[in-house]
């Protein structure tokens, strides 16, 4: 059962100088388990996944990652950073690559892995995203949804125990969010392990095990996607909830 | 008698010009080399090392260039360490370069978004690769027609270097106009050879400035 788990937070808290972005979180994740994280801007929802990969640090508790602790040491980064795939907000491609260059670089400097084999699981993924014939452009050259396939292809190729997403959607044209979607539903079918910073619920209610409603920093409430729209606990999730929906 | 502005004249200036644009290439390349030191260290997230290249850029760029050049040539000279007058002010070009191509390009570093770090971080990307691979290049383009400023504000500052006694292009230019007490054509020529090296660089400075103007519009 022990090994069933991927990642396990414990009392995690998390400061930006004197203002606290996470307040005790306590969060496990098991492999193959698809987690939708919501909540209101400012919650803390995409800090708590930027701490999974330290992209940010953490002052208080402990984060286990396939069973290594992340401390501060380079190690340590090292091996989650190997572990983690992460898709930004904002792409983040390298405007100064290839799509093909962009994926290959992370392989060949932190996998060290030979340029052949490297370019073979990039054409590999690119085909999985169905981006393959747009492997010689630059990202600048592409649609906002296809700079966002890309970016999902660069992480695949490190070949990640566990995607992150942080609001993937979110800067994306309305016509464009379904390919990413697909994408990411594609990724969850095929047994990925998934953390998912996003308001598209209907994603939430086709791939998600779990949701986790978060404000101030906390945890409020989790569950499965059915019960947790059909019947949510906490006043403060309804009001969420009755606002995203509303919305869309 | 007196001579007038001929071949020999005209041979001469163009030595001074020889000497204008070797010390500039020697300055140029020793200044991009310390530089990009000093730029990496200026962003390198450790607040004491940022401060000491804040200090070292803030006395280089506080102090005027001649008292620089004054300090290693004459000032070393009390020390026992007596320079060439080459090697002297191409030390004083070069420490005085990369204070400003320091500060040049710690502002274009600092340009390239954050975005882009992170994504490399993400990706398990280290220092050295996330700098060589992802931030530099970037933050060349970036900092490209500033650079080129530079680079042509150096070539006409090397001038300086005469106070000292090397004979570059405006000192052969003031010794000829000396002789043949033809100052208007002398320094004319002069001004041409000047005009010469630094108009292209700057038309291809500011072509490059309209061009990252219209990639940051995309």
């Amino acid at each position: 059962m022990q090994d069933n788990i991927l990642i396990e937070m414990k009392g995690v808290q998390k400061w930006y100088g004197g203002y606290q972005a996470l307040r005790d979180v306590d969060l496990t994740v098991r492999r193959g388990e698809k987690i939708v994280l919501c909540g209101p801007s400012g919650s803390g929802k995409s800090t708590l996944i930027r701490c999974i990969n330290r992209l940010e640090p953490i002052q208080q508790g402990s984060i286990v990652m396939n069973g290594h602790r992340l401390d501060d040491s380079v190690k340590a980064i090292d091996v989650v950073r190997q572990d983690v795939g992460m898709v930004f907000q904002s792409f983040n491609l390298f405007p100064h690559m290839t799509v093909l260059q962009n994926c290959m670089l992370a392989p060949i400097r932190a996998r060290r892995i030979g340029k052949t084999e490297a370019e073979a699981i990039a054409r590999k993924y690119l085909e999985r995203v169905r981006i393959g014939d747009q492997a010689e452009k630059y990202p600048a050259q592409l649609s906002g949804g296809q700079q966002q396939r890309v970016a999902i292809a660069r992480a695949l190729c490190m070949q990640p125990k566990v995607m992150l997403f942080d609001e993937p959607t979110s800067a994306l044209d309305p016509e464009m969010v379904k390919e990413v979607l697909d994408t990411m539903i594609g990724l969850a079918n095929d047994g990925m392990t998934m953390i998912c910073v996003t308001h598209e619920m209907g994603f939430a209610r086709q791939v998600a095990d779990r949701v986790i409603f978060m404000a101030e920093g906390q945890i409020i409430e989790e569950g499965a996607p059915e019960a947790f729209f059909r019947n949510p606990q906490h006043a403060r999730t309804r009001q969420f909830l009755g606002e995203i929906l509303a919305h869309h | 008698m007196t001579p007038h502005f001929g071949l020999a004249e005209f041979g001469f200036l163009l030595r001074g010009l020889q000497w204008t644009v070797l010390l500039t290439l020697v300055a140029f390349a020793g200044g991009c080399t310390a530089g990009l030191a000093v730029a990496l260290l200026r962003t390198c997230g450790h607040k004491g090392v940022e401060w000491i290249t804040r200090i070292y850029i803030g006395i280089f760029q506080g102090t005027p260039l001649l008292l620089q050049l004054f300090v290693v040539y004459y000032g070393l000279a009390l020390t026992g360490l007596k320079l060439d007058a080459f090697v002297a002010v191409a030390i004083g070009f070069t420490v005085n370069a990369s204070a400003f191509l320091g500060e040049i390009w710690r502002g274009a570093i600092q340009a390239v978004p954050r975005g882009q770090t992170e994504a490399a971080m993400a990706l398990g990307l280290h220092y050295s690769s996330r700098m060589r691979d992802i931030v530099l290049p970037q933050a060349i383009r970036i900092s490209l027609p500033a650079t080129i400023g530079y680079l042509v504000q150096l070539i006409k500052g090397t001038s300086l270097a005469a106070i000292v006694g090397f004979i570059e292009l405006a000192r052969a230019g003031q010794i000829v106009s000396n002789q043949t007490f033809q100052p208007l054509l002398v320094f004319g020529v002069v001004g041409a050879m000047y005009f010469i090296l630094c108009w292209p660089l700057s038309w291809w400075g500011s072509r490059m400035e309209a061009r990252l103007a219209l990639a940051s519009q995309r």
